[in-house]
């Protein structure tokens, strides 16, 4: 964790925060099992918090794979408000649609062709990953939100375009990064909440108050 | 009777909150653990009466822990602590000899209950 960071959050913010994201993202793997029936394991997310100005640099640093990335985007809106980002290496939309589509008809069978498939199995779990996150996190901590439906900002896109991310230099970000374990295959995620200073003063205060409930 | 608990969770504020539902009066001495390994060797180091295990912990996770532990004690009581409750974690804790599940975060009462659970299984032990 850099300085930066440490001036975001406190040491003990930042270890409820993770307990928070702990609990989302366990809750996040029922849901995307229970849709895709088959059994999946979210590693234990790795959270940091980092200044909106540095996104494009740590997302070149910390996904190294291909270099090319889908990023799904998804608006949200109560007290804790912002943008959420998904972001999976290419490649990644193949392997979930085939675990979605096992046991089901093979894909040249519908009209749809598999392209649009694949992106639109990104665009599903993206939307019960950042739903059940972003829903618990705001059950935990007393907060009502709602949501723009999710879209996908770019496809095959190197984070090293300038215009990577589309983000307000003064905003903060929260990342999350974890594998998606399914049974045998593993697909490497990383899901960023953008928010603002309001947000995260909010956040801080919920924080404090989710642990205090248990007294 | 339950005079000690292991609690093995890898965030600090988890074990914060699961002591912190206990409750006082009973007295009882917890002992803490940050991963299943360190789990496992509290675990030998202490014998708890009962044991609280998450899942998804770094080193070694709660599934391992957890069978390691029913090695070295086939009678220890092991509730399992996850926010991450499908149908085939809640089967496999269960094949593995937890005695029972508990969804995080835990509520008081729900602690309540897995504490009477465990008082009944460990005198079903003792008996």
């Amino acid at each position: 964790m850099n300085a930066m960071v440490e001036e975001i959050f406190a040491t003990e913010e930042k270890d409820i925060l993770q307990e928070v994201m702990n609990i989302a993202f366990g809750q996040a793997s029922a849901d995307l099992a229970e849709v895709i029936d088959i059994f999946v394991v979210l590693s234990v997310p790795n959270i940091q918090v980092i200044q909106g100005r540095d996104l494009p640099k740590y997302l070149l640093e910390e996904i190294h794979s291909s270099g090319l990335v889908n990023i799904i985007e998804q608006g949200f809106l109560g007290k804790f408000s912002g943008q959420a980002l998904l972001i999976f290496p290419c490649g990644a939309e193949k392997v979930l649609l085939n675990l979605f589509n096992q046991g089901a008809e093979a894909v040249g069978g519908c009209d749809i062709d598999v392209d649009t498939l694949e992106l639109e199995t990104l665009m599903e779990v993206g939307n019960i990953l950042i739903g059940a996150c972003i829903g618990k996190i705001a059950e935990l901590l007393q907060d009502i939100v709602t949501y723009d439906p999710p879209r996908l900002i770019a496809q095959d896109f190197s984070l090293e375009h300038p215009k990577c991310c589309p983000i307000d230099e003064n905003s903060f970000a929260i990342s999350i990064r974890t594998v998606f374990r399914f049974e045998q295959e593993d697909v490497e995620g990383y899901l960023f909440l953008i928010t603002n200073q309001r947000s995260i003063e909010w956040l801080k205060k919920a924080l404090y108050a989710f642990l205090e409930s248990f007294e | 009777m339950v005079k000690s608990i292991l609690i093995v969770d890898d965030s600090p504020v988890a074990r914060m909150i699961m002591k912190k539902c206990l409750p006082e009066s009973l007295g009882i001495t917890i002992i803490e653990a940050k991963n299943g390994q360190e789990g496992v060797e509290k675990y030998q180091q202490h014998q708890p009466d009962l044991t609280f295990m998450d899942l998804t912990m770094p080193v070694m996770d709660g599934f391992t822990a957890l069978s390691l532990i029913k090695a070295i004690n086939p009678q220890a009581v092991v509730v399992v602590a996850t926010a991450d409750i499908q149908e085939k974690v809640l089967q496999r804790v269960e094949d593995l000899g937890a005695l029972l599940t508990l969804k995080k975060p835990p509520s008081k009462q729900a602690l309540a209950d897995a504490l009477k659970r465990a008082k009944e299984a460990l005198a079903q032990v003792r008996s």
